[in-house]
């Protein structure tokens, strides 16, 4: 390449990065300019005292409260449904699978991570619908529903990253513990996983956060605009992109409009506490497997 | 040489992905010596090791026919009849790499990972281990101070040693080494051929080295590898014991 080819490549690469941190400082700083006037407890709880909402003593009505707690533990559900499997598939493709298999499990995750979410959410519908009609009465969309259905949607997400942070550790690390006397379950266990554990890290954060923004597959399963905080799993629930949503598209008002930013704003905060909370989680069991003695 | 034989392998043939790079190897190695495996790069001397403790077995596209047998408790075993057991095999013979292998821990665990790896759960047992194995690897008085600081902080002499350390601490009776000081400055290199020397007593050496000065400072023996239209040949040079 000439040193004008190379020139432009470097100021495209530049552009890319700035580009990159100004928009994230656009939406972020145009979120908190615009909706952080509408954050305040009232938004949160209504007319509720917060403590007594906070211990569950009493309900909140006209706030936030019972969708943000609905997204959180729609998020916590689908996360922690798909983490195990997404986990073990990854292992499996990378350490395990081989020849036909590997091609054939491949061309199937590789169907699954193409799907639309609102199939998926459809989906999730019509086995709602199919349980309803021949199993139980008492099965309607319902926050198990939406949970399980997000999980096939971020399933791609985790196995992915297992798959390729496995993949790409050098053999030289792989055959360390093998050397040693160790099998292949301990060299996994001891050495593979835990040295991969910010790659699966990325997966998991990109599953969060999808599983917090979702809207279609939500909509078809569970959510509904007021519901209170979730009685049981069973029941249908409320959550802040699905509030987002309906807001910003009948609001009568432009006090209604921000409470739409406000939501917005917890809705980014709520995905950034969990991103911390996986980010600790993974220091935690780094300094415990590798430097606690 | 008088000593017993240790180990021996009969018309061993290796390749990769039908490349051949070992053929017809028939070779024996005495116990309480130390080997050296001379030869120009790509004659298969990392290989020749690597069949000795079956790791090639996690190399893709890797085949391997002949016979190997190693001498545990007097007598001779295939190490690859199907009933052997692989980890036990590995811990009774282990590896040390070229290029320094510790992993992203605290030195402590990176020696006691074998003892981990083998079940071993008493803490006392495995403290004192670790200890022994680094006061024969030459290394404790360097890090006894800092066991719980990243293995990847020291330098690469260190490293090294770090890692014969973590091959010692099972007591194998066999021990690989692959140009154990090809990364290494001259000083460092030769505390690591002090140390094999040293290491001669316990166990069976058999080293790749590519420096002949080297070879003729630490070898008992000496086994060329070379290759020609497809054969392997092996010349043996006899050395009188070293005074």
């Amino acid at each position: 390449m000439n040193r004008l080819g190379e020139k432009l490549l470097i100021a495209f690469s530049w552009i890319s990065g700035i580009t990159l941190v100004s928009v994230v400082f656009f939406i972020v700083g145009h979120l908190i300019f615009k909706g952080i006037r509408a954050i305040n407890l009232k938004l949160i709880f209504g007319e509720t005292r917060p403590l007594d909402a906070l211990l569950l003593r009493k309900q909140v009505f006209h706030g936030l409260f019972p969708a943000m707690m609905g997204t959180f533990l729609l998020v916590v559900l689908s996360v922690g449904l798909a983490a195990p499997v997404g986990l073990a598939s990854g292992i499996y493709l990378a350490e395990y699978a081989q020849g036909k298999v590997r091609k054939i499990v491949n061309f199937f995750f590789d169907i699954l991570a193409t799907i639309p979410s609102i199939v998926i959410g459809l989906t999730g519908f019509s086995v709602a619908v199919f349980l309803h009609q021949h199993y139980s009465k008492q099965i309607y969309p319902c926050l198990l529903i939406s949970s399980l259905s997000l999980s096939f949607l971020v399933l791609p997400y985790i196995i992915r990253s297992t798959q390729v942070s496995l993949e790409s550790l050098p053999l030289n690390t792989r055959l360390t513990a093998l050397a040693l006397g160790g099998t292949r379950v301990q060299n996994i266990l001891y050495v593979l996983v835990p040295q991969s554990l910010s790659g699966i890290l990325s997966g998991l954060i990109l599953a969060i956060g999808r599983c917090a923004e979702d809207t279609a597959v939500i909509m078809l399963t569970g959510v509904v605009a007021t519901a209170g905080l979730p009685r049981s799993v069973l029941a249908p629930y409320e959550a802040l992109p699905f509030y987002i949503y309906y807001i910003s598209s009948e609001y009568s008002s432009p006090e209604e409009l921000l409470t739409g930013y406000g939501a917005s704003i917890i809705l980014l905060i709520i995905c950034m506490t969990l991103f911390l909370f996986a980010f600790i989680v993974k220091r935690r069991i780094i300094w415990q497997t590798f430097y606690h003695l | 040489m008088n000593k017993p034989v240790k180990i021996r392998t009969t018309n061993l043939c290796f390749s990769y992905y039908n490349h051949p790079v070992l053929q017809d190897v028939t070779l024996q190695f005495f116990e309480n010596s130390l080997t050296a495996i001379v030869g120009p790069s790509g004659v298969g001397k990392s290989t020749f090791l690597m069949t000795l403790n079956r790791l090639w077995e996690e190399i893709p596209g890797a085949r391997m026919k002949g016979r190997i047998e190693i001498k545990f408790n007097g007598s001779f075993h295939d190490i690859y009849a199907r009933s052997y057991s692989l980890p036990q095999l590995r811990r009774a013979v282990g590896m040390v790499f070229q290029v320094p292998n510790p992993l992203p821990m605290s030195i402590f665990k990176n020696i006691a990972l074998p003892l981990k790896l083998a079940g071993i759960r008493d803490r006392s047992l495995i403290s004192y281990k670790v200890e022994q194995a680094l006061k024969r690897a030459y290394l404790w008085e360097e890090v006894k101070d800092r066991l719980t600081d990243s293995a990847l902080k020291l330098s690469g002499g260190q490293q090294q040693r770090l890692c014969i350390a973590r091959a010692l601490i099972l007591e194998p009776e066999v021990l690989l080494v692959d140009e154990p000081t090809s990364s290494l400055d001259g000083k460092a290199a030769s505390v690591i051929e002090e140390l094999l020397l040293s290491l001669r007593e316990h166990c069976t050496i058999l080293a790749v080295s590519h420096y002949w000065d080297q070879v003729k400072r630490i070898a008992d023996v000496v086994v060329e590898l070379s290759n020609s239209h497809h054969q392997s040949n092996i010349y043996h040079h006899q050395k009188p014991q070293p005074v």
